[in-house]
């Protein structure tokens, strides 16, 4: 039983690993660059305070 | 105070700039282990007679002891595997020296690369 | 409140996300640490006896008290992702957030490892399979979780929530079930520490014991990496890390107690699962596989806690350009900083399998008291810079300055710890930390953008 854990676990991982590998390329091939790196710091704030109706 | 641009930097060097971290942090993780100085120096006091009292343990840890599956000649080895604290002076007047050094090129250049972070911020305007 | 995962760009920002609240706060503090009384802590006992062990859970207990005292002082004050690194940035200077940053990410990159490797061991230890090895399931515990942490913080918190509730529940039935109001019964306390065993080294072996004391209470500051994420972060980091604290001193106390009076202080300060061992030694299978249980969610809630935090401060570097920009990207669908996660996977899953436990723990270790020893200063700082009543604070500590001179005198003595154990490690580590920091100093300060850095709304520091 433990053995069939073990593999188990290994399926998982590869999995969940392919899973994000795919996704982070999606991600990346369809945002661009400036969209994905404009979080600032600090500005956070001034975003949420935006949204307050 | 003119303000300061940063130049672009190539993918190429962003690329090698990641590299360079990552071996940095291989090799500080890595190098330690495999030149074995990660480890404190135990040794075992190894005695002749193998019974529970020789070893210093009465009735109740012996029965524990037991319990968790030893017998005196198995337990000897974990027993007496004692440190052996010894102030090396000189390794110790470097390990300080080093860590002295290290914290106070730290403030001082952070405090240098902080001025100009307060001028452009706070003059500029 | 529910929250929609729609690809939400405000502007032509995608940010991360406000959704946790002071629960989630402790989840992330609490969960990080609990995993030191299952395993770590009681090589104390190894370096000094049972007596030293509890010693040092106190006075180690009276240095994280100082530390989150200060800790929410600042971060209620500087609420930014990287906690301590944007403390150090708009305190101390540049080259120090760098390297504040870099404590932080081997501190919980190293724990994280040292859990992953635990909770294969455990499983291994449980099943006793012949040929049985414990990679499988390090794999398993670092990716799964790394995909947690990918696919968003609330959700990732709420599961820490819940295992780490249930693994502090079942310290606190195994202290209820083995009659602690009674010695002699279960507990012999009397009779396993003894005058002639309580300081089997003497006093030099409670200093040396200092460097495990910190695994009792290791990562509680890692709170402050989530104040970006927090709805409110001046009320609820103070709230959360400090009942979090008190979460953990309690814990702590119970655990020695219930271990020293069921082990010698002999195996007490080899085994990995103390826990678990006196679970066994109750001789109730029940109590046997709950605290089993409870030792892999312990490790699993600590694993999660610290791929959260750790990839944060390696977002924030990529944010400032102290790294290339390109890890600073957040994930417009799941607002978690993607990137950077993805990065420290393989570096944490190649040191899960190269490494050993008790030096991964050194290693994490290390870094935090390298880190509070920076966190003494920079509060001293801090007052002067901006003394009281020229900034709103969220939380202001009192006794200013003792807590910081205690957290100072108690990092000094830790370090003489390490040195007794670890000395050549130590240097080793710092003699990386100074390389890096010329590296950064020199070369890669260069494409920093200087007053951009300063981020908070507050006036010119005095003295500038």
């Amino acid at each position: 039983m433990w053995t069939v854990l073990s593999y188990a676990c290994w399926g998982i991982s590869i999995v969940l690993a392919l899973w994000m590998l795919y996704d982070w390329f999606k991600v990346d091939t369809t945002f661009s660059e400036e969209v994905l790196t404009s979080s600032r710091e600090g500005e956070l704030e001034a975003v949420s305070e935006k949204h307050r109706i | 105070m003119p303000r300061y641009t940063p130049p672009e930097q190539s993918k190429a060097g962003q690329v090698f700039d990641i590299a360079v971290v990552v071996v940095a942090i291989f090799v500080a993780l890595w190098l330690p282990l495999k030149l074995g100085l990660a480890g404190a120096a135990k040794s075992i006091d190894a005695l002749d007679a193998k019974t529970w009292e020789a070893l210093g343990q009465n009735p109740t840890m012996a029965s524990i002891w037991e319990k968790l599956g030893y017998t005196p000649e198995t337990a000897h080895d974990i027993i007496q595997n004692r440190f052996h604290y010894v102030i090396d002076w000189p390794t110790l007047i470097i390990m300080a020296a080093v860590l002295i050094g290290y914290f106070v090129f730290l403030f001082r250049a952070s405090d240098r690369e902080y001025r100009d972070v307060i001028n452009e911020k706070f003059d500029d305007k | 409140m529910t929250v929609t995962l729609e690809p939400a760009i405000h502007g032509d920002r995608v940010s991360l996300l406000r959704v946790l609240g002071p629960a989630h706060v402790w989840a992330l503090g609490v969960g990080i640490v609990l995993v030191g009384e299952f395993t770590g802590w009681n090589f104390a006992a190894d370096k000094g006896g049972a007596l030293a062990a509890l010693i040092v859970c106190w006075v180690v207990g009276l240095l994280y008290t100082s530390v989150a005292m200060i800790d929410s002082e600042v971060t209620s004050t500087v609420a930014a992702a990287g906690g301590q690194y944007a403390q150090a940035k708009h305190i101390v200077g540049p080259l120090m957030a760098f390297n504040v940053a870099l404590f932080l990410v081997f501190a919980y990159t190293m724990l994280e490892v040292s859990d992953a490797i635990l909770l294969g061991d455990t499983i291994v230890a449980k099943a006793g399979v012949e040929g049985l090895t414990h990679n499988s399931f390090i794999a398993a515990t670092i990716v799964v979780l790394a995909w947690l942490n990918y696919r968003g913080v609330l959700m990732t918190l709420n599961v820490n929530f819940v295992i780490t509730a249930i693994a502090y529940i079942s310290i606190v039935i195994l202290f209820f079930s083995v009659s602690p109001w009674t010695q002699g019964a279960v507990l012999k306390l009397n009779e396993l520490v003894t005058p002639g065993n309580a300081l089997p080294y003497g006093w030099i072996g409670v200093i040396a014991a200092f460097q495990f004391g910190i695994w009792y209470y290791l990562g509680i500051e890692g709170t402050t990496q989530a104040a970006e994420e927090v709805r409110s972060p001046a009320r609820s980091l103070p709230y959360g890390t400090m009942a979090g604290m008190i979460t953990l001193l309690i814990a702590a106390a119970m655990t020695w107690y219930v271990c020293a009076s069921m082990m010698p202080w002999e195996y007490l300060g080899i085994t990995y699962y103390p826990l678990w061992d006196a679970g066994k030694l109750t001789g109730s299978p029940l109590l046997e596989n709950l605290l089993f249980v409870a030792t892999l969610l312990a490790a699993l809630a600590s694993a999660n806690g610290c791929i959260n935090d750790a990839a944060r401060a390696w977002f924030s570097l990529g944010r400032d350009r102290y790294l290339p920009t390109w890890f600073s990207a957040v994930h417009p669908k799941y607002r978690t900083p993607y990137r950077s996660i993805l990065f420290l996977l393989p570096i944490a899953l190649a040191f899960a399998f190269i490494a050993d436990l008790n030096q991964a723990i050194t290693f994490s270790i290390l870094s935090g008291v390298l880190q509070y020893t920076f966190m003494s200063i920079n509060i001293v700082m801090f007052r002067k810079k901006w003394p009281l009543g020229s900034i709103r604070r969220g939380y202001t500590h009192p006794f200013h300055p003792i807590p910081a001179v205690v957290l100072f005198c108690l990092c000094v003595v830790t370090f003489f710890a390490i040195f007794l154990g670890f000395g050549s490690q130590l240097i080793a580590m710092v003699a990386f930390y100074f390389l890096i920091s010329l590296w950064f100093h020199f070369y890669r300060y260069r494409f920093v953008r200087r007053g951009d850095q300063f981020t908070m709304p507050w006036p010119k520091p005095q003295g500038y």
